[in-house]
């Protein structure tokens, strides 16, 4: 076997003339990009204003072409970023100078079993297609990203996506039961069991939320979720955004887990109303709470009085349940669409996703409050507050130097009260490039070594997205390789670009 | 005792290469699994609670406490650990992550993986590692709480976990369904409770030989228990009754059906699709052999065979011999007769992935080794 970093290093940094032409052979010269003006697309994913440009994109359409082009980038020993619909909010689909491998062409509902409720899908099936194909027969894919209607099964599996109906239904993890993966390597290994529950060590659970180092997926078994059979959104609308976070914290104490616990805060509301996903919120409100029961019909109802009870009893000017399916899912649009109404304030925007307990919600949200008068930015906060899920998001325009500075000043500073409060740098948009720098803040040395060893077993020469996830210089195995010999290089910090585009 | 203290043993292991048995309250010797191992690391007086913040809902807690001290802690505070694997509620909740334990309550609470959002392990180089975290959600780096969830201590001492907890039910309620009757009569009523509105916390099949040993039929029957709001729980209720014949019991037959085990010598899972297990559930369930306790979670597709120490001194050898593993199911030995491992339960460490990470994160073999089969 290849020792690390020991041969890969003339495709890191130097050509291979062959490549393109070669991967061209594969998947037919239409699927393989290599004009920086035909990457344009690829050089950046869901988060606006971090760029790098790939050297080449090759989109296979089939597995056996996905497997072929694994198989030659591993010939070659080039390092390549896998790729779902570029819907993540990590950076983690960044390509710099590198291969990407976008999978989004993989889009077979393979097979569904209504009977045993599991589905198999090639890993670029768009999340919503799922959802609606299996619809007719009473079931869901109960994973709901905001991106849903664009991301892929594939990206959900690498990121390990959530949404706002996993406070009650559990992350991606908690729905893939096995998956065919593809290591760098390019060999095929089967993880987890598509018919049981099976021993030894968990590869699924560690494939699942790798963020891409690991392989790609060829295909998921995906647990599906019968449809409740009854649902009832409420929403709540409160004068201070304190009151609103003491009655999260109250209806998340009181034991009842709603299937979805949503808190917009006033400019989120303003410029969602402002914005074509308008939903109806009060505009004058500082907060709204979106909170979705589910279950059996006595059930919901139940608990849908607690709610309401405590939602009154914590200040709330108004209490309102959608009276429809049309009303409910005009609520739930404006909430899901909040990341692109944003859009309308500035070009760029900075989207956090740390994790705090619970209980700490006011205590947080006060001190984000405080954190954006001091560098006089406007925070939107829109989030999955049921699991402590924080998503505060400054929109603002790369292109004033001196707003950067202090958007990422602040955004630093409200990271570091989150991981004080005993919180996570990340709920469910992953690592990627955007989080690594705070990893050394929650893991120590040997607790980051840990994921280097692990990621050495799956991919042993860190071709699949290299640069990722682990600061590189914290793996010991990479600090005993001679500097020149080093195939990921340690990735210079994520900074924003202007808005023009990079010629 | 502290983590330290744990890491320094593992060090002066790994110094002298010495092999370790790691054991919680020694529940799982039982197991029969062969380990190779010269000394024992003891992570019993590695006990109580770290922190716990009852309105977060999670809780954190050293390897060595036990399952019913933790129930007793969160039962204060009306919340529940619904996990409820079977044996003994002295072991401890390091043993119940580290053998990926579960019982009844998982098909609607989910496994010991979705119940843990972090712990710490000392790996086999005597080196603290932390992994997760202590919230609900949490994708920082890479996912090392799943891998050492059901590792068996082959990768690491787990020293500390911290886990989800829910609210205590208002009204928790069991009941009987009776299964006497043809074997195509009790297939159709079960293919018709997976259509009926109820959602059960548990829901077991069980032989007849178990009904007799909880004292509460001599037939097969089923189990389901209901919690929730008094009016959600009646409603399911009735809704059951509806299509079966039912009486209710105490809920300590819950408890009882778990500590069945205790003593056995023999136990392992068949799981499949859950329909195809349903499909043949009435069959299983009438194979009424003394000694063999047989139990069936039809949700989640998993059948539960133990045998106790009885006259049928072959049974778990002829039972073993019985179980073939398939492409359409999948097969896991919980304990054996020692002198069976071997000849029955090939490694299930044996592919290059899990033996990579073996090395990685014990390099000199002495966590556990030979506990889930051999390297190669």
């Amino acid at each position: 076997m290849t020792q690390p970093g020991t041969r890969a290093e003339s495709s890191a940094v130097g050509d291979s003339p062959d490549l393109s032409p070669r991967l061209a052979d594969i998947v037919g010269s239409h699927h393989v990009l290599s004009r920086p003006s035909e990457l344009l697309v690829y050089n950046s994913d869901g988060l606006p204003g971090y760029r790098r440009q790939p050297r080449l994109a090759v989109f296979p359409g089939t597995r056996e072409e996905a497997i072929a082009v694994v198989r030659l980038l591993a010939e070659l020993q080039m390092p390549f970023v896998p790729r779902g619909a570029g819907t993540g909010l990590s950076g983690g689909a960044l390509a710099d100078d590198i291969v990407v491998v976008g999978l989004h062409r993989l889009k077979k509902i393979i097979s569904v079993d209504v009977e045993n409720r599991r589905a198999v899908v090639e890993p670029g099936v768009v999340n919503l297609k799922l959802n609606r194909h299996v619809a007719p027969q009473g079931l869901l894919y109960a994973p709901d990203p905001s991106s849903e209607s664009a991301c892929t099964i594939g990206g959900n599996v690498a990121e390990n996506a959530g949404g706002p109906h996993c406070l009650k239904y559990g992350v991606t993890l908690n729905h893939v039961l096995g998956l065919t993966v593809i290591l760098p390597s390019g060999q095929i290994v089967e993880l987890g069991s598509k018919v049981g529950e099976n021993d030894g060590y968990d590869l699924r659970g560690a494939f699942i939320g790798s963020e891409g180092c690991f392989g790609l997926a060829l295909d998921i078994t995906v647990k599906l979720t019968p449809k409740p059979q009854a649902v009832r959104t409420l929403l709540a609308d409160f004068m201070s955004v304190n009151e609103a976070a003491q009655v999260t914290s109250a209806v998340i104490a009181s034991g009842i887990v709603p299937a979805a616990l949503e808190f917009m805060d006033g400019p989120t509301i303003r410029v969602v109303e402002d914005s074509i996903y308008a939903a109806g919120y009060p505009r004058d409100a500082e907060a709204i709470l979106l909170v979705e029961l589910d279950g059996l019909e006595t059930g919901v109802v139940a608990d849908l009085e607690t709610v309401r009870r405590i939602c009154n009893e914590g200040g709330a000017r108004n209490v309102r349940v959608a009276r429809d399916e049309a009303e409910r899912m005009k609520l739930w649009q404006g909430r899901k669409k909040a990341f692109g109404a944003m859009g309308r304030l500035a070009p760029h925007l900075i989207v956090q996703d740390a994790v705090i307990p619970r209980t700490k919600l006011p205590e947080i949200l006060e001190r984000i409050h405080q954190i954006s008068e001091r560098y006089h930015v406007v925070v939107c906060n829109v989030f999955h507050a049921g699991d402590g899920n924080l998503h505060p998001n400054i929109a603002y325009s790369a292109d004033d130097p001196a707003e950067s500075e202090r958007v990422h000043r602040a955004m630093k500073e409200i990271m570091q009260a989150c991981i004080d409060a005993g919180g996570s740098i990340t709920g469910e948009h992953g690592v990627g490039l955007d989080k690594m720098g705070y990893m050394e803040s929650i893991f120590d040395e040997a607790s980051l070594n840990a994921m280097c060893e692990l990621r050495s077993v799956f991919d042993p020469e860190r071709r699949s997205n290299p640069g990722k996830v682990v600061p590189v210089h914290s793996c010991r195995e990479w600090q005993a390789i001679p500097a020149a010999r080093r195939v990921d290089k340690e990735a210079p910090p994520l900074e924003a670009e202007p808005s023009r585009p990079v010629a | 005792m502290s983590t330290a203290s744990v890491a320094g043993a593992v060090q002066e292991s790994f110094a002298s290469k010495t092999p370790l048995r790691i054991i919680g309250r020694g529940g799982w010797l039982e197991a029969g699994r062969p380990v190779r191992a010269e000394r024992t690391l003891s992570l019993r007086e590695e006990s109580g609670v770290t922190s716990y913040v009852p309105a977060d809902l999670t809780i954190t807690v050293r390897a060595g406490t036990s399952l019913s001290e933790i129930a007793a802690t969160a039962r204060e505070q009306n919340q529940w650990l619904p996990l409820d694997p079977y044996g003994s509620p002295e072991g401890t909740i390091g043993a119940t992550i580290a053998t990926a334990s579960a019982g009844p309550l998982s098909s609607n609470f989910g496994l010991a993986r979705d119940l843990v959002l972090g712990l710490e392990f000392v790996n086999g180089r005597g080196e603290a590692v932390r992994a997760g975290g202590k919230v609900v959600k949490n994708v920082a780096g890479f996912d090392l709480s799943r891998l050492l969830t059901g590792s068996w201590g082959s990768l690491g001492a787990i020293t500390e976990v911290t886990l989800r907890l829910y609210a205590l039910p208002a009204v928790d309620r069991s009941f009987v369904i009776n299964l006497n009757g043809p074997e195509k009569q009790i297939t159709s009523l079960l293919r018709t409770l997976s259509t009926v509105p109820i959602n059960p916390f548990a829901f077991q099949l069980v032989s007849a030989s178990i009904s007799r040993a909880l004292g509460l039929s001599e037939e097969p029957i089923g189990i389901m228990r209901f919690g929730g709001t008094s009016a959600a729980v009646n409603a399911q209720a009735a809704a059951l009754a509806q299509v079966a014949s039912t009486h209710e019991i105490d809920l300590k037959a819950w408890p009882r059906l778990r500590e069945l085990e205790t003593g056995a010598h023999t136990s392992l899972r068949i799981s499949s699709l859950p329909q195809r297990i349903v499909a043949t559930a009435s069959r299983i369930l009438g194979d009424d052999v003394n000694g063999v306790y047989t139990s069936i979670d039809p949700r989640r597709g998993v059948i539960r065979v133990v045998v106790v120490p009885s006259d049928n001194a072959d049974s778990s050898s002829e039972l073993a011999a019985g179980v073939v593993q398939s492409d359409s199911s999948e097969l896991v030995f919980e304990k054996l007769p020692a002198e069976l491992w071997p000849i029955v339960s090939a490694s299930v460490v044996s592919d290059f992935l899990s033996q990579r990470i073996k090395r990685a994160y014990d390099p000199h073999n002495i966590l556990n080794p030979g506990i889930l089969g051999d390297l190669n």
